[in-house]
């Protein structure tokens, strides 16, 4: 199963992917977790020090570092997934597909979209699950081109703005032909709000996350909220949304 | 005053032809671009004679009411929209000319705001296919950046001009985009002398590596709370190149600034900007005197301070 989380910038995407992986981990899935963002953080939320997510290659500026250009063919996904992946807490594999370190470092930008796009969609994951981390906005979910097999978790919380981006994203998916989207309406203050945010996705599936003061603690301190309170309301919820996840297939 | 923007000018176009100038992609047309340079660096030794030449206290008044170019960056959910969109009504509110541009194809400012959704932006009549640009769209030729402004961008309250680039509604890959490149042309070549541009600029570190900054005198880097906040701005502020930088902490409590990131101005955590954006409302709107609004009123003033000492 292949999962791409999308959703605005700080709509709690990376929180969301970095739990999932670990909860479906502790459950006995083997589990490849893909940072797809040009500025990679989903380490932090995945439990890793910040030197070690600072110093990880991902994907496309190892294959340059290697002196890969454009016209030789890229490595297989699970040729790259061997290399480049990083073991993370519960035996979660990180893998970033690129990341922006200079301002005019040839086309690294565009690349690490390509580079995320024929990644997420050539990585064989039939007994194994795959959970994309996107980048912030609409654009990343375009290219990662999640197809009819695929799930796309559309994450919101409650601002306008991000309801917003999450309503799109919910169409670009269907679009794409994504037969399973699934709305997260992550730091809800009520139920209330939650069918506020269902009424505006459109979607069936809703998971509500409750707005949760440990998930904020260690997202202020660096740390994986499952490190911090495992058992925290929103890490609750989170934990049924992996569970429920796998339980369709 | 046009003696000052034609500086300005001269400046800013030098900054971004010196940023091209590194790339790969136009070493074989270096003789061309010493060719710009020259010129341009003439027009800004031209304009310094000029200025020289004017009243101490005259040149002062007139910096002091050159607009300012602020470019606002940040990781996604710091609060730039919401930063951009207050500083644009502040400074209308002081009687300014402000222009606030949109230059990412993700929904937000318009709300911000408050200007509604239907804000028509920089539509395909202001777009031109060209093989050389990047997404193949640029400007429409003939199309300067005042005519572009004056005629796409809509007034908003407290008399702000705004102005979008295309919103991502489809899974074509470079639809919302096309409008990107122009858009960053209209921003370099805007000299209206009297007018302040505030940009709000896509989440993360895309918006410096594709150099959508370079209209800009200042950048504004805000960060949250979030220990991912303070990681995205340490990256992005090497990135930004020769300028100014003004750090602004959002939704800040009484926690201590992330370490290396000394905020100028701190926003701090306001329960009314948290509901205005939960209901879609300009903060200027809801709570144009509470705490946050009144905070981002004081990144004016150092914006315009900074102006005068320049």
């Amino acid at each position: 199963m292949k999962v791409a989380v999308a959703g605005k910038g700080g709509s709690g995407k990376s929180t969301v992917s970095g739990a999932l992986a670990r909860f479906l981990a502790r459950r006995g899935h083997e589990v490849i977790a893909i940072d797809a963002d040009p500025n990679p953080n989903l380490g932090i939320s995945l439990g890793l020090p910040p030197g070690s997510v600072e110093t990880m290659r991902p994907i496309l500026n190892a294959l340059l570092d290697s002196g890969h250009t454009h016209d030789d063919p890229t490595p297989p996904a699970d040729e790259l997934l061997s290399r480049y992946g990083v073991e993370a807490p519960d035996g979660v594999t990180l893998v970033a597909t690129g990341k922006i370190e200079r301002p005019s470092s040839a086309c690294l930008c565009c690349g690490s979209h390509n580079t995320t796009r024929q990644f997420f969609g050539e990585l064989p994951a039939d007994d194994r699950v795959v959970v994309a981390d996107l980048e912030a906005g609409l654009n990343d979910l375009i290219w990662a081109h999640p197809g009819p097999q695929d799930v796309v978790l559309a994450v919101t919380e409650g601002s306008a703005k991000s309801v917003e981006v999450a309503r799109r994203a919910c169409r670009l998916a269907e679009e794409l032909g994504v037969s399973r989207i699934i709305a997260v309406a992550n730091r809800m203050l009520s139920e209330a709000d939650v069918e506020v945010v269902a009424g505006a996705l459109g979607v069936e599936e809703v998971v509500g996350v409750p707005e949760d003061p440990a998930v904020e603690h260690a997202d202020n301190l660096g740390l994986a909220p499952i490190d911090v309170d495992p058992g925290s309301p929103a890490l609750a919820a989170l934990d049924q949304l992996a569970q429920r996840l796998v339980a369709a297939t | 005053m046009r003696w000052l923007a034609v500086e300005r000018q001269a400046t800013t176009y030098l900054r971004h032809l010196a940023s091209w100038a590194q790339t790969r992609v136009l070493r074989d047309r270096l003789s061309t671009i010493a060719g710009h340079r020259t010129a341009l660096e003439a027009h800004g030794t031209r304009a310094g004679v000029e200025l020289e030449a004017f009243d101490e206290e005259v040149r002062r008044r007139a910096v002091a009411d050159l607009g300012v170019r602020v470019a606002i960056m940040g990781k996604g959910g710091a609060g730039k929209t919401m930063i951009c969109a207050t500083l644009a009504r502040q400074l209308a509110r002081r009687g300014r000319k402000v222009l606030a541009v949109d230059l990412d194809t993700n929904p937000g400012l318009s709300m911000s705001l408050g200007v509604g959704p239907s804000a028509p932006g920089l539509g395909p009549e202001a777009l031109e296919e060209h093989a050389g640009a990047s997404y193949g769209w640029r400007l429409a030729e003939g199309l300067t950046a005042l005519e572009a402004v004056e005629r796409h961008s809509t007034v908003g309250p407290d008399g702000v001009r705004f102005l979008a680039v295309g919103k991502i509604c489809s899974v074509d890959k470079t639809e919302a985009k096309r409008s990107v490149p122009a858009m960053t042309e209209v921003l370099l070549g805007f000299g209206a002398p009297d007018v302040d541009v505030v940009v709000d600029l896509e989440a993360g570190l895309t918006t410096p590596f594709e150099r959508y900054h370079s209209f800009a005198d200042t950048v504004v880097v805000v960060v949250g709370p979030a220990w991912k906040s303070a990681l995205t701005a340490r990256r992005l502020l090497p990135m930004v190149g020769e300028r100014d930088t003004i750090v602004v902490a959002n939704r800040v409590g009484d926690e201590p600034h992330h370490p290396g990131l000394a905020p100028r101005v701190r926003v701090p955590f306001d329960p009314c900007v948290v509901h205005a954006e939960r209901e879609g409302r300009a903060p200027m709107d809801a709570c144009p005197t509470s705490p946050a609004t009144r905070a981002v009123d004081t990144l004016g003033d150092v914006l315009l301070t900074k102006e005068e000492t320049a």
